[in-house]
């Protein structure tokens, strides 16, 4: 087999592949739908022994999908929402955009636990960068992000007087100048 | 249409050099002959990754003809065809849009004021709004929308010199004969540059779409008529010409567009259009790899030879 394909290359019969990304079926075959390296992945499952055919593309990941981790900038919030915009995809933000990507994390899925209690005020503020979870592509606007896993969470913040802070809790950051502490839904270092 | 009333606007009319009477020696204004044979194509230039602040892109040429290029005369007898693209997408679309569930596909084309003969305007007029349309239609039929819910991508071409309706020399002397058929070359052109661009951005299609043309001449010598691939207006007499998008995979085509008087040989000028496309597209297939190459992401595509790389090594345009 060649090591990469080029939109609508034949990759097989459905029978003996399974689709995988960046491939599509047509008429009871596979088709390529991507120009780029190719990928067999050998199944895993006893029912479907066919591998499964993938693509990956050059230039990485081009939108979040869900479930994909990412890093994000808080650009407002109010009790019930926060809104950030998604600057790269990625648990340590390995491809960045080219164009930021609105999003929002609802109070109710910032943590795990004792959801009616969270306080927005306690978890984050405007310019907070964060690492969350796509749960959902959300609505015409904003993509449905959520922070409720230990390694989810503020990942850099800044104090009121403006220093970058450390954090020393789950939920707390201090700010190594003046020694005051402020609250955040920290992210477990990873 | 409104005028522009943004701009300084360049007087309308012709920019090329004036030519001048000449006294005893006419004959040096001669129209360009056809050198290649009815079935070829002529040689075309095409690279990804022109633009890098773009997702996608790419540049398509066909170079001028050496045996067509002046005699001693100054201006070029023919013009070239010189095409970018760009894609910029998949993006986020504009706060106030309604949730869609597809690739929201928009083509812009625009000819650069300098591009033509007759100078064009900086705002688009109705044959590139019309050339973008066919675009529009052509690469619909190849993305797969479903796979970018909720984003938008934008192709934009710029004609940096388009083909010629006819010969300028007739055009001089004012008889009145332009067709519109420069723009049928710049559409198979568009088509092709823009595959590749969407190729290039990464965006999912079910097969490489190329554009082709083949037109209906009348050999004035011998008064007959034929059908020959990739005309260049200025070379004939055009009669009817057709243009298609075609997926060579597939055995799909996504758009046509004939124009002229054909007659009975409305099929056998589309089949020699998809010929012309299928030729077109052995250019895409080496362009796409080389940039794949270039990019790293592939270390050489089956095999082929590493050390022409770069080099712009030909291809021989053959279905």
């Amino acid at each position: 087999m060649a090591s990469s394909a080029l939109p609508g290359q034949l990759l097989g019969p459905t029978k003996s592949n399974n689709i995988g990304a960046g491939t599509h079926i047509s008429s009871s075959n596979l088709y390529a739908s991507i120009a780029g390296p190719l990928t067999s992945n050998p199944s895993t499952s006893k029912s479907s022994p066919a591998p499964t055919i993938s693509i990956s593309r050059p230039s990485g990941d081009l939108l979040p999908e869900v479930n994909t981790t990412i890093i994000g900038k808080i650009t407002r919030t109010n009790p019930r929402q926060a809104s950030l915009s998604i600057l790269a995809l990625g648990p340590t933000g390995a491809h960045v955009l080219r164009e930021p990507l609105p999003a929002l994390i609802r109070q109710q899925d910032i943590r795990a636990t004792e959801v009616d209690k969270v306080k927005m005020a306690e978890c984050f503020r405007v310019g907070d960068v964060v690492r969350a979870n796509v749960i959902s592509l959300g609505d015409e606007r904003a993509y449905y992000l959520s922070t409720a896993r230990n390694e989810l969470g503020v990942v850099m913040a800044w104090s009121e007087a403006g220093n970058v802070m450390v954090p020393v809790s789950w939920r707390e950051f201090v700010d190594e100048a003046t020694g005051a502490r402020e609250g955040r839904k920290v992210a477990k270092p990873v | 249409m409104q005028a522009d009333r943004r701009r300084i606007n360049a007087p309308a009319g012709g920019t090329a050099a004036p030519v001048f009477t000449f006294t005893g020696n006419e004959d040096l204004l001669q129209r360009p002959t056809r050198t290649r044979k009815a079935d070829e194509h002529r040689k075309i230039f095409l690279r990804t990754k022109v633009v890098p602040s773009a997702s996608g892109s790419a540049y398509y040429e066909i170079p001028p003809a050496k045996s067509t290029s002046s005699n001693g005369n100054l201006v070029p007898a023919a013009s070239n065809l010189k095409i970018t693209c760009t894609v910029h997408g998949p993006r986020p679309l504009p706060r106030n849009a309604a949730f869609s569930p597809n690739l929201l596909l928009s083509t812009h084309v625009k000819f650069a004021p300098f591009a033509t003969r007759q100078r064009r305007g900086y705002i688009r007029d109705a044959s590139e709004r019309d050339l973008g349309v066919h675009l529009e239609t052509a690469l619909r039929g190849v993305i797969i929308g479903e796979r970018w819910p909720k984003s938008g991508c934008e192709v934009v071409i710029t004609v940096l010199e388009g083909e010629e309706d006819g010969w300028w020399g007739d055009q001089q002397q004012g008889s009145e004969k332009s067709g519109g058929w420069g723009m049928m070359s710049v559409l198979a052109g568009c088509i092709t540059v823009a595959s590749a661009a969407l190729i290039d951005a990464g965006i999912d299609c079910v097969d490489m779409v190329s554009g082709g043309t083949a037109a209906l001449v009348r050999n004035p010598e011998s008064k007959t008529e034929e059908v020959v691939l990739d005309p260049s207006p200025p070379e004939h007499e055009i009669k009817a010409a057709c243009v298609v998008a075609y997926l060579q995979s597939r055995d799909e085509i996504t758009e046509m567009w004939m124009k002229g008087e054909v007659g009975e040989g409305t099929e056998f000028l589309t089949d020699q259009a998809v010929k012309s496309a299928m030729m077109t597209r052995t250019v895409l297939v080496e362009a796409v790899k080389e940039g794949l190459e270039v990019e790293g992401a592939v270390e050489s595509f089956n095999g082929a030879p590493k050390a022409a790389k770069g080099k712009g090594k030909d291809v021989d345009m053959t279905d």
